[in-house]
């Protein structure tokens, strides 16, 4: 295990312990990630794509975490954002479905 | 509202899965959430997974949808959305049991405060919204 790794997606050399002391998993500038582990059978995997953020799912105590999709195998991941993760794409991750609703949002405003 | 349609669209798969009780062919599926009975028939997808009423699903696929290759079962619950480029939803599911992801595609009866909730939730919290805007 390494102190730290370089962002396949821009190259930033992250430091893996966070300021909480827990360990990141992703780039805090472009929250991208590497397939590393297979998260359906478990232990390691060799596809070593670049994950993607994909969402933001809300834990049980109200705490995001981010839904990483693998660009090259489409498998899915989950994990803990940390507070120096990039702001901006969290809350435009977070406020995308919103943007972009199937159907018109204007009818909450009668409820 | 009209859909953008995208003509670069993955082909849908084939659905030739078993949803009856003992692995026979049913037309509905019973959720494992408000035990309502689900029918397959959807309007604007072939792929439904979830209840339309509180939106829970249940873990039976493995890798691939519809292959039936998990012994899990357990009940998966909504915790996120995501939007495509072509602005239809996603919602995202984790299981209870064992903590698996899985996204299905919403479908047209989908109970839309349900889905309205899902989506509102991260912004629930202000401490994100706060941190975000300190760093503009």
């Amino acid at each position: 295990m390494s102190d730290t790794f370089t962002c396949i997606r821009c190259g930033l050399v992250v430091v893996t312990l966070t300021a909480e002391e827990t360990r990141r998993n992703h780039c805090p500038s472009c929250l991208s990630s590497v397939h590393t582990v297979d998260h359906v059978e478990g232990g390691p995997t060799d596809c070593h794509g670049r994950m993607a953020p994909l969402a933001i799912a809300v834990r049980s105590d109200g705490s995001w975490a981010l839904v990483h999709r693998c660009t090259r195998c489409r498998e899915l991941a989950l994990h803990p954002t940390a507070s120096d993760d990039n702001q901006l794409i969290l809350m435009r991750l977070a406020v995308r479905p919103l943007a972009e609703p199937p159907f018109p949002l204007d009818v909450f405003a009668t409820l | 509202m009209p859909r953008r349609k995208s003509t670069s669209r993955r082909v849908q798969r084939r659905k030739d899965v078993q949803h009856g009780p003992g692995g026979v062919s049913g037309d509905a599926f019973r959720c494992v959430g408000c035990r309502l009975p689900v029918p397959l028939a959807a309007p604007g997808t072939a792929h439904r997974n979830h209840c339309p009423h509180c939106l829970v699903s249940r873990h039976v696929d493995g890798r691939t949808p519809g292959d039936r290759a998990s012994s899990c079962g357990a009940r998966m619950s909504a915790v996120g959305l995501y939007a495509r480029p072509d602005g239809e939803w996603l919602l995202v599911h984790e299981c209870a049991g064992c903590g698996a992801l899985k996204v299905n595609r919403v479908a047209g009866d989908d109970n839309a405060l349900a889905l309205v909730r899902i989506a509102v939730r991260p912004l629930a919290d202000p401490r994100p919204a706060r941190r975000a805007l300190r760093t503009l």
